[in-house]
């Protein structure tokens, strides 16, 4: 053991700024943390109010309090347990997950870039999607191929580099050429489908919530409470993980097993939220960067993460209803616009600062 | 990762590094070659329905056999496609191999620089807005499409302090997405354009007459020229920037005449057959590890191996499905992908 005292110095001080419960559980509750936390709840709120009551057929403010004890009438009725509250609530839990997933995964391979869009999990995900659609239609539900899709990407992936997801690098080269074999099926299928199923095929692979029910909103949501538990417990092994690997071994706290648990869930997440949406581009990327940037913390916050995919999606979905450039277009759509400028925004200021 | 800095693209050629033997470079001339007509009789001989090299050479009235009109008519049926799969093969490569040289960057390629994502947007809007169709009005919208995404993917890769390898891939995946995000939903929104764009999209040889042939010649051909002239060029800037001063060349004018000529192919290219990824990055890397790493070599082997992988996958893409076709876009990304996977696992310096 030729570890030295002086690198121990940052994890024995990085407990200050938690709420620790028990041994393992250690929510971080800087200053900076609880403001960002507010704030964004605040914004959620106020997006999740706006998609409720805008628009033609939104309910009206007075009548939000009946709604939500479920006495709503009429229309209302109608509007909110079929149309946007369903739609809403999926968005949340959406977007909560792509938010966490992506930290987990920006977690383990310190690299803001591994994120489920870069590595090739969405483009796989609709290459599962596309061949249920083509072969299996009617008999498997898309969500179904989208699920094994995004799967067997990540194993593709994570064989291919020959050095697991640790070299970032290999790992979003080895992701473009996986979502690159993806993509060719899918616009495969798409020429080969009739004109309208391939519109709709291609509406579903670039994420939409359109038409969502109370079942989708229920499995993301249970995934979501299924998985969050257990990404708390891991969560200060992450952080100290972010100090590589040699320092957190030598601290007992068995970054590999962590790692390995963080990119099984991260992947349960970004599926599930796949099978139920189809794959939007970019939440899971840009909600820790934001996050991040929040608070100044050094790595990506799990819970705050969670906050901000929620925030985002949720506005994306509000711009994807209310504001209509082009009629009906699937949310997913917006996300890859804003998401792709925001990501360039991103890496040229990385490499203005000589990051990558 | 912070000082991945790019490596020059000489790969394998060390040991035949400089100029070739030339007994050596004719033994590989003659094989491209015979490889070329190997692939220029399978387009003609295999599809849905086969023929035999004898009804080939009847066709053509060589050796004095002849053939019954239904086999006639079957293999001329095939000549569009395969005219197409030249001219298409040889601008890939060529392309390729140009982007691979002024970026210094061994993964440089049209597809993965955001160039053909740039001609697509241009010819979606230009069919959803403008009335566009047709291929010589594909081809004049899919060239400024190609020409602006080619600027933009260099601004963006050469922000800060020099350009890296992944810098303009990364780039290119950006520029790509918010394309990608305007295509889509142009498309979506208008059923006719989407049900172009599908077609088109797969990148496809067949289905298309010799019009789209001519229509794209121009381009191609000015391109191919231009790519020629920059082979010293190409050679000195391999030395590096200030080495290719020494030499009494221009690095900025060698950059700036391979970046047109490389859009110039690449647009043509995909106003012709659609937007098809790998071969130009596929093929330079070959080349490279046959003939060594002289430019004026590699261009001339690009044109000839260029046309025979396109060629080679567009005739499994049609044999292996039978009775229906695999479009040639789709074979050659499962024979690139595979290829850029296992670069991936021999980057040994990217750690």
């Amino acid at each position: 053991m030729t570890v030295t005292t002086e690198p121990l110095r940052k994890p024995v001080k990085a407990p200050r700024g938690y709420l620790v419960v028990g041994r393992a559980v250690a929510v971080p509750m800087r200053r900076a943390s609880v403001f960002a936390f507010a704030g964004l709840l605040v914004l959620l709120l106020a997006a999740a109010v706006a998609t409720l009551t805008w628009g033609r057929l939104g309910l009206d403010l007075a009548d939000l309090p009946a709604a939500l004890l479920g006495d709503a009438q009429g229309k209302d009725r109608f509007v909110f347990n079929r149309l946007r509250g369903p739609r809403l609530t999926v968005a949340i839990g959406v977007g909560a997950a792509l938010g966490l997933s992506g930290a987990l995964f920006q977690s383990v391979t310190r690299n803001p870039l591994g994120s489920p869009d870069v590595i090739g999990l969405s483009a796989g995900a609709g290459a599962g999607a596309a061949i249920c659609a083509l072969m299996f239609p009617g008999t498997v539900p898309v969500a179904v191929g989208a699920l094994i899709g995004a799967v067997a990407a990540m194993a593709l992936v994570y064989v291919s580099t020959g050095t697991g997801f640790r070299n970032p690098v290999r790992l979003v080269i080895a992701g473009i050429g996986v979502a690159a074999m993806s993509a060719a099926v899918t616009q495969y299928v798409v020429y080969a489908l009739e004109r309208d199923k391939a519109s709709v095929l291609t509406a579903y692979v670039n994420g939409s919530l359109t038409a969502r029910s109370w079942a989708d909103a229920t499995t993301i949501w249970l995934v979501l409470l299924a998985v969050a538990p257990l990404t708390a417990l891991i969560s200060r092994r992450l952080d100290i993980g972010e100090m590589g690997d040699d320092i957190s071994e030598g601290l007992g706290a068995e970054p590999k097993k962590a790692k390995t648990l963080a990119v099984v869930l991260a992947i349960a997440l970004s599926a599930a939220a796949v099978s139920v949406s189809g794959p939007i581009a970019f939440i899971a990327l840009t909600a820790p960067q934001i996050a991040r940037r929040l608070t100044r913390g050094s790595g990506p916050h799990l819970l705050l993460s969670a906050l901000t995919g929620a925030l985002l999606l949720v506005a994306a979905d509000l711009c994807a209803q209310q504001l209509p450039l082009f009629e009906d277009l699937p949310v997913g759509i917006y996300t890859m616009a804003i998401g792709g400028a925001y990501l360039g925004y991103l890496l040229i200021r990385e490499w203005r600062k000589g990051v990558l | 990762m912070a000082t991945t800095t790019a490596a020059p693209p000489s790969g394998a050629g060390t040991s035949r590094s400089g100029a070739a033997r030339p007994a050596f470079l004719l033994l590989m001339t003659v094989a491209a070659v015979a490889a070329l007509a190997v692939a220029l009789c399978a387009s003609v001989m295999f599809g849905s329905r086969s023929t035999s090299f004898g009804d080939v050479l009847g066709v053509l009235g060589l050796f004095g056999g002849t053939a019954d009109d239904n086999v006639t008519t079957i293999i001329e049926s095939r000549y569009p496609r395969t005219a197409l799969g030249v001219l298409a093969g040889l601008c890939l490569a060529v392309a390729g191999t140009l982007m691979q040289g002024v970026s210094r960057n061994p993964l440089a390629e049209p597809g993965l620089l955001g160039i053909n994502a740039g001609a697509s947007a241009s010819i979606v809007a230009a069919t959803a807005w403008l009335g566009a169709s047709g291929a010589t009005d594909t081809m004049w919208w899919a060239l400024p499409g190609a020409l602006i995404a080619g600027v933009l993917v260099h601004v963006i890769g050469s922000a800060g302090t020099g350009t890296s390898v992944v810098r303009l891939v990364l780039a290119g995946a950006v520029l790509t997405a918010v394309l990608m995000a305007f295509i889509q939903a142009v498309t979506l929104s208008k059923p006719q354009v989407f049900d172009s764009y599908r077609y088109w999209v797969v990148g496809a040889l067949g289905g298309r007459d010799f019009d789209v042939f001519w229509s794209v010649l121009p381009f191609a051909a000015v391109g191919f020229l231009l790519a020629l002239a920059l082979g010293p060029g190409l050679n000195a800037l391999a030395l590096g920037d200030a080495t290719a001063v020494a030499l009494g060349s221009n690095p900025a004018r060698t950059r700036g005449g391979g970046l047109l000529a490389a859009t110039l192919l690449s647009a043509a290219a995909t106003a012709a057959v659609g937007p098809i990824a790998f071969v130009g990055l596929a093929v330079p890397h070959v080349v490279r590890a046959l003939v060594g790493v002289d430019f004026r070599v590699q261009l001339l082997f690009s044109a000839l191996l260029g046309p025979t992988l396109l060629l080679l996958a567009d005739v499994i893409g049609r044999t292996v499905m039978r009775p229906t076709e695999l479009m040639v876009g789709v074979v050659t990304a499962f024979i690139g992908a595979p290829a850029l996977l296992i670069a991936v696992r021999r980057m040994r310096g990217t750690t």
